[in-house]
């Protein structure tokens, strides 16, 4: 009894500590400081998808959905670990650390939970031209590397460019820190 | 004979009627001019078509590296799309299977305006048909490309493989296909093009021959030409030199018959009294003059023929030209019973000329009057002034008519021409010489004139020699000046 209730009350904390970030992204889009950068998710341009909620992302890039709504295999395209990018999307979409999101890859694949493996590329123009090449591969990118070779999904119901957008890039801390 | 008023209309003399005169002086001249002409225009001729020939030729050098380079250029890059694809094929990794993709879109980008730039060149239905056939089946390829580049970049690899065999092969078999099409066409084009240049070259053989053998013809023709004309013109002078010494030994040996017959009479005794020998020598005193007469006109047309006779140019009266001719003539138109009527327009302006020289002109139309107008016995002679027809040239005429036998048309081209007699009246036994004339025209053209005729058989004959007025302000010392400098530029 006493072990189910330290859980609760760890849930709980976990919950609220959650909540107020969430309403902190919610309730004031403003604080993005100058200095970062907005993660846009793209898929090739033929996918019909133009809108996905951030539960249903997590979903897609968690591997738990297997096509898209037009019938195409979902295609994860994820960076190489490490950059910037990959954690922003680990870390808000996903709400994992680096070992979690391949802990859960492993797991998932070995139980069958998990119907689709992460194609990793280096750099962002080879997401771009991956995505460009296969209709329904999903990745993401900076904001400053998007061209008219992808499409961009809205999250939530808004673009990178919007006030209310949840994803950005925190800045990359100074090297002599 | 036909109508009166022939040739010879008093005119003032035009740069197109001297060059006219100066070509009939030279006919050989003309004719190696035309030759020359004629050789220039076949030259060009030639060197325009082996021009063309030669351009032909490079267009068609052009045109078919230009297709070849095209055609291979295709083949090329259709080959690299499939093998980049392919390429694919053979990795996991991401990276690498994107760059082939990468590589595989741009050889398609590459192939896919080559049949862009081939159907925009395109003229021919076959061509066009072929092109876009290609264009088809090409777009056909891709979309089967596109999927297996999905297929392989998803990590579907079986998936991809099969998709290639069952329509990658056969569509891109369809694409090499249309390729060997449009090459086999280009082929049979360059075959075309070739055998029509080889068409052209023989053509411009064929016509360089016939222009060269056109041109041998022409001028062996020319060279015969002239070489006849040459020798027709010297028969007709000997022959005419032949007349010429019959005639001047007829006209000499009348008149020294008569004195051999007066003088064997006066040796003989058989002239008796002072009276009868005045009257022979008389008679010998005239056919010696003329004799004499016959003689000096022989020397001046000589001289005149040479160019070396000295004139003496001054201000001169048209009525003492005449005078001076109608005095000299006196005697022989009194003799022969004619009358002679004479109309000088009062005030008329001077002439610059030689007197002597332009009273024995007149004086040779006076004497022609008179032997040939047996019957009529009337002569009248002229003098008015031609107000110019080119402004600020006026001009003296004088004419001598008369009602004579005329001339034929055919033959007024000849009078002028030395030694010429009209076979009509070598006929009738006037005698003459064939000088007069020539030597009247000479003396004329010596004085910056010319003389003309009209003519009608059977009506008579109007002789005129028209002479550049002086300037009414020249100065007498100073025409004499210019007479004399004229004289030594003669």
């Amino acid at each position: 009894m006493g072990r189910w209730l330290i859980l609760g009350v760890a849930a709980s904390c976990l919950l609220g500590v959650s909540n107020s970030r969430a309403r902190a992204g919610s309730t004031a889009p403003n604080d993005v400081k100058p200095s970062e950068e907005n993660l846009a998710i793209v898929v090739n341009t033929s996918n019909p998808v133009d809108n996905l909620s951030m539960s249903e992302l997590r979903k897609v890039f968690l591997g738990e959905r297997r096509h898209w709504p037009n019938g195409r295999r979902i295609t994860l395209v994820m960076m190489e670990p490490g950059q910037p990018e990959r954690k922003t999307l680990i870390r808000e979409v996903c709400q994992m650390n680096e070992s979690d999101f391949s802990q859960h890859f492993l797991h998932g694949v070995f139980t069958g939970e998990v119907f689709v493996s992460p194609k990793t590329l280096a750099s962002p123009v080879g997401v771009r031209k991956f995505i460009f090449n296969v209709p329904g591969a999903i990745g993401y990118v900076r904001v400053t590397d998007l061209d008219s070779s992808v499409k961009v999904l809205r999250v939530d119901g808004h673009l990178p460019d919007d006030k209310e957008y949840s994803l950005h890039i925190p800045p990359a801390p100074a090297q002599d820190q | 004979m036909s109508e009166g008023n022939n040739n010879a209309a008093p005119a003032p003399v035009q740069p197109r009627d001297q060059v006219l005169r100066v070509f009939s002086r030279y006919p050989s001249a003309l004719l190696l001019l035309v030759v020359f002409s004629v050789e220039v225009g076949v030259g060009m001729f030639v060197i325009r078509d082996v021009r063309t020939a030669s351009v032909e030729a490079q267009q068609m050098y052009a045109r078919s590296v230009l297709g070849l380079r095209q055609i291979g250029e295709l083949q090329y890059q259709a080959q690299e799309t499939r093998r980049s694809t392919l390429y694919a094929l053979t990795t996991n990794d991401s990276n690498l299977q994107v760059e082939y993709a990468d590589q595989s879109r741009e050889a398609d980008r590459r192939v896919t305006e080559g049949i862009a730039e081939y159907l925009k060149q395109a003229r021919m239905p076959n061509e066009i048909e072929v092109g876009r056939g290609l264009q088809r089946d090409w777009s056909a390829y891709l979309k089967v490309r596109d999927e297996v580049l999905a297929s392989i970049l998803e990590g579907s690899i079986k998936e991809a493989v099969d998709m290639d065999l069952n329509g990658g092969v056969p569509s891109f078999e369809r694409v090499r296909q249309d390729l060997e099409d449009v090459k086999r066409l280009y082929d049979q084009q360059a075959s075309d093009q070739l055998a029509r240049v080889g068409a052209s070259s023989r053509r411009s053989v064929v016509r360089l021959v016939g222009v060269v053998c056109f041109t041998l013809i022409f001028a062996t023709f020319s060279v015969w030409a002239i070489q006849r004309s040459r020798m027709l013109g010297a028969v007709q002078f000997a022959r005419l030199q032949m007349e010429f010494v019959t005639s001047i030994s007829h006209e000499l040996r009348t008149p020294l018959a008569v004195i051999r017959s007066a003088a064997e009479n006066i040796a003989d005794g058989v002239v008796g009294g002072k009276e009868q020998l005045a009257r022979y020598g008389s008679v010998i005193r005239n056919q010696s003059r003329q004799i004499t007469d016959l003689v000096n006109e022989i020397l001046l047309f000589a001289s005149t023929r040479n160019r070396n006779n000295r004139y003496t140019m001054r201000l001169l009266q048209v009525s003492e030209i005449i005078d001076v001719a109608m005095e000299n003539t006196a005697e022989l138109v009194r003799e022969a019973g004619f009358m002679v009527e004479r109309h000088v327009e009062p005030d008329l302006p001077c002439i610059i000329g030689d007197l002597s020289a332009l009273s024995h002109c007149l004086q040779n139309l006076i004497g022609n009057a008179v032997k040939y107008s047996a019957q009529t016995r009337w002569i009248c002679i002229r003098a008015l002034l031609d107000e110019a027809r080119i402004p600020g040239n006026r001009e003296i005429q004088i004419a001598v008519q008369d009602r004579g036998i005329g001339v034929d048309k055919s033959e007024l081209p000849h009078l002028f021409e030395p030694f010429y007699r009209s076979p009509a009246v070598a006929s009738a036994q006037i005698h003459g010489t064939g000088l007069g004339l020539p030597l009247a025209r000479s003396i004329a053209e010596a004085m910056n004139g010319r003389l003309t005729v009209e003519s009608k058989l059977g009506v008579g004959s109007t002789f005129t020699l028209h002479l550049p007025a002086a300037k009414q302000k020249q100065p007498l010392a100073a025409a004499g000046a210019r007479g004399r400098d004229a004289v030594a530029q003669k």
